[in-house]
């Protein structure tokens, strides 16, 4: 089945230009964890996931750290999340954004999602966006379509 | 593609009561629950009729989530603005024994300023790709009367066209930006300039000054099934009988899709205000809000009564 079929045409995007503690409250109030990063005629320039703002407010030696317990405490991962929630999302973007097309089947999106432990992502036409994958929506679509024939 | 705004969409809840008078307590044969406001109605008979848009505007909690939900099930593609607050719900009381509908309709949530310009800027992007932007319906609080003005600007800047179908104030402030259709609802519009909208030849009057601001085509109901045509090619006046009339809810989006999918596929006046008027009626003939399918409405083409006026 192509994706187009199962996709969610639901266009909303954020510039780059805006602010993370802007794009905190879109993604709240849209209940989404991740939304497209476009220019003013729709083009895809990335995608920025609660994850990215995660990271982005956690210091930079996180990545080192083994296990999250040794995360600093509450209050200092408020301070630095309010520091930079004035920042522009393109300084946390995801850049190398990977997205779709219509015509891609269900299962290599499924596929692809999962090898890149992404929960949603853009479907473009043309470079402009047109519509969101979600991961749930097709484990939903694919555990209710009919088996193939077993040839065994 | 087309686009469609509905600044204030509601949930529509239409309840079947017979022998509904105010005062009593009943109980409903029949409750049908859709998305709803202007917008939102000509994007979902559209895609009835076969014709993709995108449908943007205002949402607001459990409401605006379902909403939401509906138009992405029926794959329309949205840009909604999730804002504070719960998007309204309107309830409608058909009475199919007394032939009377009561209508309730709530104000919707505040809008905010930031929450208007983040909607302008979403609008300008998708105007990138719009052959057509449908304005439709009340202004939620916290919206200035004159935004359909502004709506309309922007899309004259880019040379795209705008249909309007709206009442009272926000229509007459967008009257004067000149959109290129115009729908004036009478059920809430009693006079324009001070002409009363009772009689036919103030209906003339009427849609006659409108089109001097600019406007090609102004439509303007007359009686309960009918409606004024002010074309580029003359006053037409279009009706069709009662017979098998079950709710009038919806029909007026009906008739705004029916003239937007004919306009498409390049028919002359007389076939579009014929197709739109069959729209109109087969969304009449049934609670359901919309029309079954192109067929259907096709069928009914031979009811409309159309007269041209001058």
């Amino acid at each position: 089945m192509r994706i187009c079929e199962v996709m969610d045409r639901d266009l909303t995007a954020l510039s780059p230009d805006t602010t993370l503690s802007e794009a905190i409250e879109v993604l709240t109030r849209h209940r989404v964890s991740g939304i497209p990063v476009v220019d003013s005629t729709g083009r895809v320039l990335g995608f920025v996931s609660e994850k990215d703002i995660v990271k982005a407010a956690l210091p930079g030696y996180f990545d080192y750290l083994q296990d999250p317990s040794f995360i600093p405490d509450y209050g200092q991962f408020q301070k630095r999340l309010k520091k930079i929630g004035h920042d522009p999302i393109s300084k946390v973007m995801a850049k190398d954004v990977v997205s779709f097309s219509e015509e891609d089947s269900d299962f290599y999106v499924a596929i692809t999602l999962i090898r890149n432990h992404l929960k949603r992502a853009p479907v473009v036409r043309d470079g402009i966006l047109v519509g969101v994958v979600n991961r749930a929506d097709l484990l939903e679509r694919i555990m209710m379509e009919e088996e193939p024939p077993s040839f065994a | 593609m087309i686009v469609t705004v509905t600044l204030n969409p509601a949930v529509d809840e239409e309840y079947l009561v017979p022998e509904f008078r105010p005062g009593g307590w009943f109980r409903a044969s029949k409750v049908q629950r859709s998305p709803g406001g202007k917008g939102i109605n000509v994007s979902l008979v559209l895609k009835q009729l076969g014709l993709e848009t995108a449908a943007m505007g205002f949402l607001a909690g459990f409401s605006g989530e379902y909403i939401r939900d509906v138009l992405r099930k029926t794959q329309i593609t949205t840009n909604f603005l999730h804002v504070r607050g719960e998007t309204r719900t309107n309830v409608y009381i058909v009475d199919e024994v007394g032939k009377v509908e009561t209508g309730l309709a709530e104000p919707g949530p505040y809008i905010s300023e930031e929450e208007i310009a983040r909607f302008v800027s979403n609008y300008e992007r998708i105007l990138k790709r719009t052959s057509l932007v449908v304005l439709g319906g009340s202004l939620p609080p916290g919206i200035p009367q004159d935004f359909y003005c502004e709506l309309i600007r922007i899309a004259r800047q880019r040379d795209i066209p705008t249909f309007i179908d709206a009442a009272g104030a926000p229509l007459l402030a967008a009257l004067d930006e000149g959109p290129t259709y115009a729908k004036v609802d009478q059920r809430f519009m009693g006079s324009y300039e001070g002409v009363s909208l009772n009689s036919l030849d103030n209906l003339i009057e009427a849609v006659t000054r409108v089109h001097a601001l600019g406007v090609e085509w102004v439509i303007a109901s007359y009686r309960t099934y009918g409606n004024v045509f002010f074309t580029p090619e003359g006053i037409f006046l279009a009706e069709f009988d009662r017979k098998g009339i079950v709710s009038m809810f919806g029909s007026g989006e009906s008739l705004v899709a029916g003239l937007i999918l004919s306009d498409k596929e390049g028919m002359d006046t007389r076939g579009r205000i014929l197709f739109g008027m069959a729209a109109a009626l087969e969304n009449a003939l049934h609670v359901e809000k919309g029309v079954r399918d192109r067929a259907a409405v096709e069928k009914l083409i031979p009811r409309i009564r159309l007269e041209k006026l001058s």
